[in-house]
């Protein structure tokens, strides 16, 4: 074959150039960086200054109203309602144990996520994001509690709370790397089983006492009807994903018929549609309430929405990888589970990612049909004539409220998205 | 080992693809499959496993023949490697994953017992330090040296190569051609459906001309290239040496 030793006479060409350094203008210093993006030129720097001036003077007037003008006793005398409604006091230490269950997860999850990026590769424990976030958490725990003007005990769960999850980052960043694989495969696995046992908690059963939906409220209600919406969206999502795709005509059509009469009603439609129609569509007992006709509707809808990007998935995936896997004999739904859908999910992330946050937000839809979500809450506050013409304050609150929720799904998924890319590089 | 008799393939737009093909081989043979492209090599080559439906004719492989039934068509998957032109690893797999899914999965052996082989069988093929690599790391020729050991690692009769060198870049070819050299020495059953004139004049013992879904020349590489008594297999010749 085509042979690329070098000749007996290249002894005599000319040495190849060696590799130089980079300029300074490739790889600059921080400082020099900041100039070159900011300042470039005459017009980029006029730009730049105008705009830092105008950032300034906008958080300048809202910290001067948010800390001299504001009067915030309204979240702060209504602080258990925005958290979990009328949930009955003498059953609150369920959801103090969920909080707390749901801590110790976040941070092993958190640590096994970030702390080894590779299999292959050892990855640094505490990237600088991390002890970023660290910080911030910290922060938050000493000062938030405080803002509230909780009591001293409620103060303090909050701080053993945060220390909790700082400690599980920390222990599953060090000895995450140690255990063995199949203990760490069972993580993803342990999230929807820790929200059977939350929703066990917080609705009762299995000898708890019963706490009717009706009394479920605030962020409560909030996280927990985008949780089931998410959780269950999810397999809705993927089967009909591949219902469309599917040779069955009758199975492709109906895949095709859900999809496009979902997404083609409001979301508001269909919840004020499910009140009505929903306790005659689903078997008896699944939505014997309005708070689970909402929950189912929120459901199937984000389940349309999740096909779709699961469909853009698998079509991203080149048919030669279910001709190489069913070559080499995988029946049909082994070469999907084990060949197909892993590439596929992990190219729909992104996108399902951004459906769950819409549908996060979009449950503030739910103040409308009745429901005391975050919204529904804030409204009857509002229509207190003690807190008359406190909206600002409120509506802050809730901005900031679900942007922290936001930012949270954006920035697991973000590394859950990192984990699954097997050579770590942009795709 | 395969007996392909009268093969005929429309494809849905109604082109007839394959018009009446015969084609045996049998145990240890090395036949290699040329032509123009769209001549239907590719497509041929790939309804020995399945890949692709006939309408007519008969094809039966490794004595199983192949019809509707799902069971026959995974009994010949199982048996009957498949080489691709784009390689076709999985990429959310290791090297050594990639060897060991299907074995594992199934024919369900020990998960352990299925890696020594593959390490075996990377070391064969000169990548054993890559095992625990993801394919995109890899260069072409790597990469298709993996997608061999991966079809030998379910330890098949029979090895089909629909192109495996034209989509490497030429300083990778030698490589491949290579291990498919060591393989056709070590007796193992190969349809190759290739353009390298060299390997099939080395390694064939057969060559077979296809154009317009039918085989126009079947002969011994030494008279295939020398003398060949068709038309369409000198015109063939002289277009691409």
């Amino acid at each position: 074959m085509t042979s690329i030793q070098p000749g007996p006479e290249s002894g005599t060409n000319p040495p190849l150039r060696p590799a130089r350094p980079a300029p300074e203008s490739v790889q600059p210093s921080w400082a020099g960086a900041l100039r070159q993006e900011l300042f470039a030129s005459r017009t980029d720097g006029l730009v730049s200054v105008l705009l830092i001036m105008v950032i300034l003077a906008a958080v300048a007037g809202l910290m001067r109203w948010a800390l001299a003008q504001a009067q915030w006793a309204v979240i702060q005398t209504n602080t258990s309602l925005f958290a979990i409604g009328r949930y009955p006091v003498q059953q609150q230490w369920r959801l103090w144990l969920l909080v707390v269950l749901v801590a110790a997860l976040s941070g092993v999850s958190w640590g096994l996520l970030r702390a080894f990026p590779r299999a292959d590769r050892s990855g640094e424990i505490w990237p600088f994001n991390d002890r970023l976030a660290v910080a911030l958490l910290g922060f938050l725990a000493a000062w938030l509690p405080a803002a509230l003007a909780l009591g001293l005990p409620l103060q303090l769960r909050w701080w053993l709370i945060t220390a909790l999850l700082v400690t599980m980052r920390w222990l599953a960043g060090h000895w995450g790397r140690s255990l063995p694989s199949r203990l760490v495969k069972l993580v993803p696995l342990s999230w929807p089983l820790l929200y059977l046992l939350g929703m066990i908690l917080i609705a009762g059963g299995l000898g708890f006492p019963r706490v009717p939906p009706s009394e479920w409220g605030g962020l409560l209600l909030t996280l927990l009807m985008a949780s089931f919406a998410i959780l269950l969206s999810f397999p809705i999502g993927v089967v009909v994903a591949l219902g469309r795709r599917s040779s069955l005509p009758l199975l492709r059509w109906s895949s095709v018929l859900y999809i496009e009469f979902i997404r083609g009603a409001p979301l508001i439609t269909l919840l004020f549609l499910g009140q009505n129609i929903l306790g005659y569509m689903l078997p008896g007992g699944w939505a014997p309430d309005r708070v689970w006709r909402a929950a189912w509707v929120l459901t199937f809808f984000c389940g349309a929405y999740l096909a779709e990007a699961v469909r853009a998935g698998l079509s991203a995936v080149p048919p030669g990888q279910l001709e190489a896997a069913r070559s080499l004999g995988l029946s049909m739904p082994l070469a999907l589970q084990r060949v197909v859908l892993p590439q596929a999910l992990r190219i729909a992330l992104p996108a399902a990612v951004g459906q769950f946050i819409s549908l996060l937000q979009d449950t503030t839809l739910l103040s409308l049909i009745g429901l005391l979500d975050l919204l529904g809450t804030a409204r009857t506050v509002m229509a207190n004539p003690e807190f008359l013409g406190k909206n600002a304050e409120v509506y802050l609150t809730l901005a900031v409220l679900f942007w922290c929720c936001c930012a949270a799904l954006g920035l697991g998924s973000r590394a859950l998205e990192r984990r699954l890319d097997p050579t770590h590089s942009p795709v | 080992m395969i007996e392909a008799r009268g093969v005929q393939k429309w494809y849905p737009n109604g082109f007839h693809a394959l018009r009446g093909v015969d084609l045996s081989v049998s145990k240890g043979e090395v036949v290699v499959i040329m032509g123009p492209s769209g001549s239907g090599k590719s497509t041929f080559i790939r309804t020995f496993n399945a890949l692709e439906e006939f309408q007519e004719g008969s094809i039966s492989v490794d004595g199983i023949a192949l019809s509707n039934d799902l069971r026959n068509i995974d009994a010949i998957r199982c048996d009957t490697g498949m080489v691709f032109q784009q390689f076709n690893l999985f990429p959310h797999l290791t090297v050594l994953e990639n060897l060991s899914l299907a074995p594992v999965v199934v024919r369900k052996r020990r998960r352990s017992e299925v890696e020594t082989q593959a390490m075996a069988l990377l070391e064969r093929v000169g990548i054993a330090e890559q095992a625990s690599k993801y394919p995109g790391q890899l260069s072409g020729g790597q990469q298709q040296r993996v997608a061999i050991a991966r079809s030998l690692c379910m330890e098949p009769r029979i090895l089909l190569f629909d192109e495996p060198t034209s989509a490497l870049d030429p300083e990778m070819v030698g490589e491949v051609l290579e291990v498919m050299r060591g393989l056709a020495a070590d007796g193992m059953t190969m349809v190759v459906v290739t353009h390298e004139m060299g390997f099939a004049r080395e390694v064939a013992h057969r060559v077979v001309l296809m154009s317009e879904g039918q085989i126009v020349e079947e002969a011994a590489p030494e008279t295939f290239f020398t003398n060949p008594q068709h038309e369409r297999s000198r015109q063939f010749l002289a277009q691409i040496l």
